[in-house]
């Protein structure tokens, strides 16, 4: 039964859903789920895989449920029973399979504002995604204890406090949303820019956050910004195969070869973008960056002028001295590296750029292009003093020695 | 369900001018008319440098009288609200006006009395604890505290109007509002060492009354602040 674990991980997240409306709760929904699929593993090798497998799991996932909120009841008998009959009603008049909107009333609970962003990320990789706690564990270096404790945490806010499982309130959606897409953003880029760990893992979050963006836009297919957030993500993630060399070393964009760029990707996300239109938050100006370099034949040939409008985009949407810095770089592909290196003097002694390897990089690597070696060579220095990840650090070294050799 | 909503902010400097207090009180007004319906107790909270402090516990209390440390955040009044969840909880903590400069903590209680007496002058007892003592409720050291409280409840008896224990701070939100915009954050206003985990509210002759039984909680700290009477809830 090949198709088992595609099954799994296309019926986990719904499945969880449903039973959790259901039952109102998150721990009793995702253990009688899991609690199906184990038994799901156990009878369809044997009896084949059911017609509708989602149908069944989620069939299977609510008597599981069922007994156990029997079980635990801790009523008397008479209460019990109860108990377990008003459960059997309302389980007759629930639909059997799960109903899309089960599944985005997750994602806004679980990216819930009153919970910490790392609790929301680590929730929605169990609870929607369906990977195990090792495995997010794994996936953000982190312990399984402490991942194992952030969701119980997580979870038990959401039943103490009780948020409730929904979708906000037609007012309240344009603020809550942005936490939505932040949230699957961050399963994108946990893989995407994370430079640690074995790529297996860095490659199924960034799978996932393809799928989950992608999902989002089907359920709430009016909504441009997750448009945008999705042409982001299929943008990048186009390049995934192409930004580290075989050694794991970081290919810088002007040295990655474009004819490995997957093809598929570009064109969905170019078709997302195009849906995007409208879209008031950060994510269109930076999905309309990727999609100039994206489309750019080669690297000579960018559309620096394109570049630079969606940077002045997206700092008047979410001003930051990254970006500032960034939009640097494109002024100094378009108007030349001085105006670059001047764009990037004009940000000010901001105190976090000061203590950021990358700006210090990004100004050594403007006057590298300068031929200003030695001051380039001085810059990349500073960079490597002020930390960064290992591979970022590789990097650094490897221009530096270029600027001596 | 019902959420007690702790009001912290910077301590204000010298005596608001008629004016501001004014404006302050008009606020309140306004927010009271809003959320009427699901308000079920508060009130603003007398000066910080009022406040009494005790520690050591019933057995060998230590009083201190106010102010307290400078520049911390200091507690300017408390609601308790009645709602069907935690995003209506907030919907309304949301619209206290002390959210636009300080924060509003909004915490799950662990059930809710309504006193039956009017609330006017009376006190609040605030009950902290560092956050690694608060238990769980259903916890066996959850029970035996519950059999302290219920000794301190018979031996304060009339004096308590209502009171509650709240949930552990890892379900308690804090709201700010900044530049318009409601920014919320997972558990308690600071990163304090000591964190609210429930309230009475106590009426007493004059202060020492209230002193005497604040003193008789068992909490590892209690700070006691009079009520201003002024909400009229």
């Amino acid at each position: 039964m090949s198709n088992l674990d595609g099954v799994f991980r296309s019926e986990w997240g719904p499945a969880v859903a449903a039973i959790a409306r259901w039952s109102g709760d998150l721990d009793i929904a995702e253990d009688a789920v899991q609690e199906a699929f184990a038994d799901a593993l156990r009878t369809w090798p044997r009896d084949g895989m059911p017609e509708r497998p989602g149908a069944w799991l989620v069939r299977a996932a609510r008597n599981r449920a069922l007994d156990r909120m029997r079980r635990e009841s801790g009523r008397t008998e008479r209460e019990r029973t109860a108990a377990y009959e008003d459960g059997v009603a309302r389980m007759e008049r629930t639909d059997v399979y799960p109903v899309r909107d089960d599944e985005l009333r997750m994602m806004f609970t679980c990216a819930h504002p009153a919970l910490e962003p790392a609790s929301q990320l680590a929730l929605t990789l169990r609870l929607i995604s369906g990977l195990t706690v090792a495995e997010i564990a794994r996936a953000l270096l982190q312990s399984e204890a402490a991942v194992g404790q952030r969701i119980t945490r997580a979870k038990s806010k959401v039943r103490g406090a009780n948020i409730p499982l929904r979708v906000p309130p037609a007012d309240r959606l344009a603020e809550r949303l942005p936490h939505v897409l932040a949230c699957i953003y961050s399963v994108f880029t946990e893989g995407y820019w994370s430079t640690a760990g074995p790529s297996a893992i860095r490659d199924d979050l960034c799978d996932e956050g393809v799928r989950l963006a992608g999902e989002l836009c089907m359920l709430m297919p009016d909504s441009p910004d997750a448009q945008a957030l999705t042409a982001l993500v299929l943008l990048h993630d186009s390049r995934r195969a192409t930004r580290v060399d075989a050694c794991g070393a970081l290919v810088p964009l002007d040295e990655q070869d474009r004819s490995r760029w997957n093809r598929i990707r570009i064109e969905q996300g170019l078709a997302r973008l195009r849906n995007a239109q409208g879209a008031a938050g950060a994510y269109l100006p930076q999905a309309v960056i990727a999609a100039v370099h994206a489309t750019a034949p080669r690297w000579e040939e960018t559309d620096w002028t394109l570049i630079c409008r969606a940077y002045d985009r997206l700092i008047a949407i979410a001003d930051s001295p990254m970006g500032r810095a960034n939009r640097a770089v494109a002024i100094g592909f378009r108007d030349g590296f001085p105006a670059g290196l001047r764009a990037l003097d004009d940000i000010g002694d901001e105190a976090r750029l000061a203590r950021s390897p990358t700006v210090a990089a990004i100004r050594a690597d403007l006057l590298r292009r300068m031929g200003r070696r030695d001051e380039a060579a001085q810059w990349y220095r500073t960079a490597l003093g002020l930390g960064g990840s290992a591979p970022a650090q590789a990097f650094i070294r490897r221009r530096l020695a270029e600027c001596l050799g | 369900m019902h959420y007690f909503a702790l009001l912290l902010g910077p301590e204000p400097s010298g005596e608001p001018d008629a004016a501001a207090a004014a404006q302050i009180m008009a606020a309140y007004q306004d927010f009271h008319t809003a959320a009427g319906s699901a308000i079920r107790a508060g009130d603003a909270l007398g000066p910080a440098a009022d406040a009494v402090r005790i520690t050591g516990g019933p057995a060998t209390p230590t009083v201190t009288d106010g102010p307290f440390a400078e520049g911390a955040e200091v507690a300017g009044g408390y609601y308790v609200f009645e709602a069907d969840n935690l995003d209506d909880a907030l919907e309304i903590a949301r619209q206290i006006p002390a959210c636009a400069h300080g924060g509003v903590e909004v915490w799950p209680m662990v059930g809710w009395e309504a006193p039956t007496r009017q609330v006017r002058n009376d006190w609040l007892a605030l009950l902290l604890e560092p956050p690694e003592k608060v238990c769980t409720p259903t916890t066996e050291q959850w029970e035996s505290g519950v059999c302290a409280h219920t000794a301190f409840g018979e031996a304060a008896g009339e004096h308590i109007l209502a009171g509650a224990p709240l949930h552990p701070p890892s379900m308690a939100t804090t709201v700010r509002v900044r530049d318009g915009k409601a920014i919320f954050t997972d558990g308690p206003y600071a990163e304090g060492s000591e964190v609210a985990n429930g309230f009475y509210l106590l009426r007493a002759a004059d202060r020492d009354e209230a002193v005497a039984l604040a003193s008789m909680i068992p909490a590892s700290a209690v700070e006691l602040h009079q009520l201003t009477g002024i909400s009229e809830l």
